[in-house]
C-alpha cells in the first residue's frame, strides 16, 4: 500500500473528492425518523465521520472542497440548496462550523488512536463517539450560534435557545458516527485513523 | 446533478461573471451596513424589483427562498414578541434581499465561469503550496460519485425494502461508507496511473 504523500498527491485528491461526494448524497439522502419520533438529516453526520475517517488535513480539504463546490451555485445541501446565498442565511454559521468541526473531529480522533492505534472494540467507540461531539457539536455549534446572532441580531441566549431543539439529534448522530467508524475499520482493516 | 444555472436566458446571463461578483460584494456590504429600517425597505423592494425581472429563471427558484422566508418570519416574529420588532424586520429584510441577490447571481452565471474567477483570485497561493488546479478536478469527481454513491444508496434501500417493507435508514450507511472508501481506493490508483503521483 502507497503511502499518502502531500496533499496535492493524486491519492489524497481521490479521497478527499470522493468523501465530498459522501457528504452530497447524504445531503440527499431523505429525513430519518428516529424510533422516538424525531427527524433528523445526515449532512453533519457525515461531517463527523469525515472528520473521524480522514484525518484532520483531509477533512480541512474535504469540506473546503465541497463548500467550493456548493459556492459554484451546485445545489449540495439538504433540500437541493446551494449557491453564494446559502452563506448569507441565518444557518451560515453552521457552514463554517462544518468546516471547523471536522478537522476538530479528526484532530481528537487522530490524538485518541495515537494512544491506542489498535483499538477495535470499545475504546475506538468512545474514541470516535467523544471525537464526533466535541467536533461535530460543540465547534460546530459555536459557530453555528455566532452566526444566527450575527444574521438575526439575537442574543447569545435566544440563539442558544433557538438551536437547542437540535442537540438531542445531534447526540444520536454522534452514537451512529461512532458505530460507523467502527464498522468502516472492522470491514477495511488496513484504513489507518491514526495518520493525517 | 445540475446546477442552479439556468439555461433560460435573462438580461443578467450576458453580464460577466467578475462584474456580478463584485456587485454582489458591495451590494451586499451596504445591506449589512445599513441599519435604518426605511433605507432597508427600499432596498429590498428594489432587489424584489431586479429578481422579478428576471422572469421565469428566477421565480421558478422561489422553493429555494421559501425555507429563507420561513426563518426570516421566524426570526421576526420572534423580535416582535421580545417587544423590538423594528430589529426583526430588519434583520428579516436584510437577509431576505441578501439571499436573493446572491441567487440572481447563482441562475444567471455559469459553473464554469465562477470556477475560472476563483482560479484567478486564489492563484497567488499556488506559491504556497495550495493546489488551484485540483479544484476544478476534485469537483468534477464529487460530481461523478455523487451520482453513483446515491444510486448505490438507493439499490441498498431498495433492496431492504423488498426484504423487510421499510427503508433502511441508519444501516444503509456502513456499506456506503465502505464503498466510498474502496471506490477511492480504486480511483487513487486509476488516477496515478494517470496523472502520476
Amino acid at each position: 500500500m502507497t503511502t499518502t504523500g502531500t496533499m496535492t498527491s493524486t491519492r489524497s485528491l481521490s479521497y478527499i473528492a470522493l468523501f465530498a461526494a459522501v457528504i452530497a448524497v447524504f445531503g440527499l439522502i431523505p429525513k430519518i425518523d428516529l424510533p422516538f419520533g424525531v427527524p433528523i438529516t445526515l449532512q453533519s453526520l457525515g461531517i463527523m465521520l469525515v472528520g473521524c475517517l480522514l484525518g484532520p488535513k483531509r477533512a480541512f480539504y474535504t469540506i473546503g472542497l465541497f463548500l467550493v463546490a456548493v459556492a459554484l451555485g451546485l445545489p449540495l445541501l439538504s433540500g437541493g440548496r446551494g449557491g453564494l446565498g446559502v452563506f448569507v442565511a441565518p444557518s451560515a454559521g453552521f457552514l463554517l462550523g462544518w468546516w471547523v468541526g471536522a478537522v476538530v473531529c479528526g484532530l481528537c480522533m487522530r490524538q485518541f488512536m495515537r494512544r491506542m492505534p489498535d483499538a477495535k472494540g470499545k475504546g475506538l467507540l468512545i474514541a470516535a463517539f467523544l471525537s464526533s461531539v466535541i467536533g461535530g457539536i460543540l465547534a460546530m455549534y459555536f459557530f453555528g450560534i455566532l452566526g444566527l446572532m450575527l444574521a438575526a441580531h439575537l442574543t447569545l441566549v435566544q440563539a442558544s435557545l433557538a438551536v437547542l431543539a437540535f442537540v438531542p439529534g445531534d447526540l444520536v448522530k454522534c452514537v451512529v458516527c461512532a458505530i460507523l467508524v467502527q464498522s468502516v475499520v472492522r470491514g477495511m482493516p488496513a484504513w489507518r485513523l491514526d495518520r493525517d | 446533478m445540475r446546477s442552479l444555472y439556468s439555461t433560460r436566458r435573462t438580461w443578467l446571463h450576458g453580464v460577466p461573471a467578475w462584474t456580478k461578483l463584485a456587485a454582489l460584494s458591495a451590494g451586499g456590504t451596504a445591506l449589512m451596513l445599513t441599519g435604518a429600517l426605511a433605507q432597508l425597505a427600499v432596498a429590498a423592494a428594489i432587489v424584489l424589483a431586479l429578481f422579478l425581472s428576471l422572469g421565469p429563471a428566477g421565480w421558478r427558484q422561489w422553493r429555494m427562498l421559501r425555507g429563507l422566508f420561513v426563518a426570516c418570519a421566524l426570526i421576526a416574529g420572534f423580535h416582535w414578541l421580545a417587544g423590538d420588532p423594528a430589529v426583526g424586520v430588519v434583520s428579516a429584510l436584510r437577509i431576505m434581499a441578501a439571499s436573493m441577490l446572491a441567487l440572481m447571481l447563482t441562475i444567471t452565471t455559469r459553473f464554469d465561469d465562477l470556477l475560472a474567477v476563483l482560479e484567478t483570485i486564489l492563484s497567488p497561493l499556488r506559491r504556497f503550496g495550495v493546489p488551484v488546479e485540483r479544484i476544478a478536478l476534485g469537483i468534477g469527481l464529487t460530481l461523478r460519485f455523487a451520482e453513483n454513491f446515491y444510486g448505490q444508496w438507493q439499490r441498498l434501500d431498495d433492496a431492504h425494502r423488498a426484504r423487510t417493507g421499510r427503508g433502511g435508514g441508519l444501516r444503509l450507511l456502513a456499506p456506503l461508507a465502505i464503498r466510498a472508501l474502496q471506490t477511492a481506493e480504486r480511483v487513487a490508483d486509476a488516477l496515478a496511473a494517470r496523472l502520476g503521483g
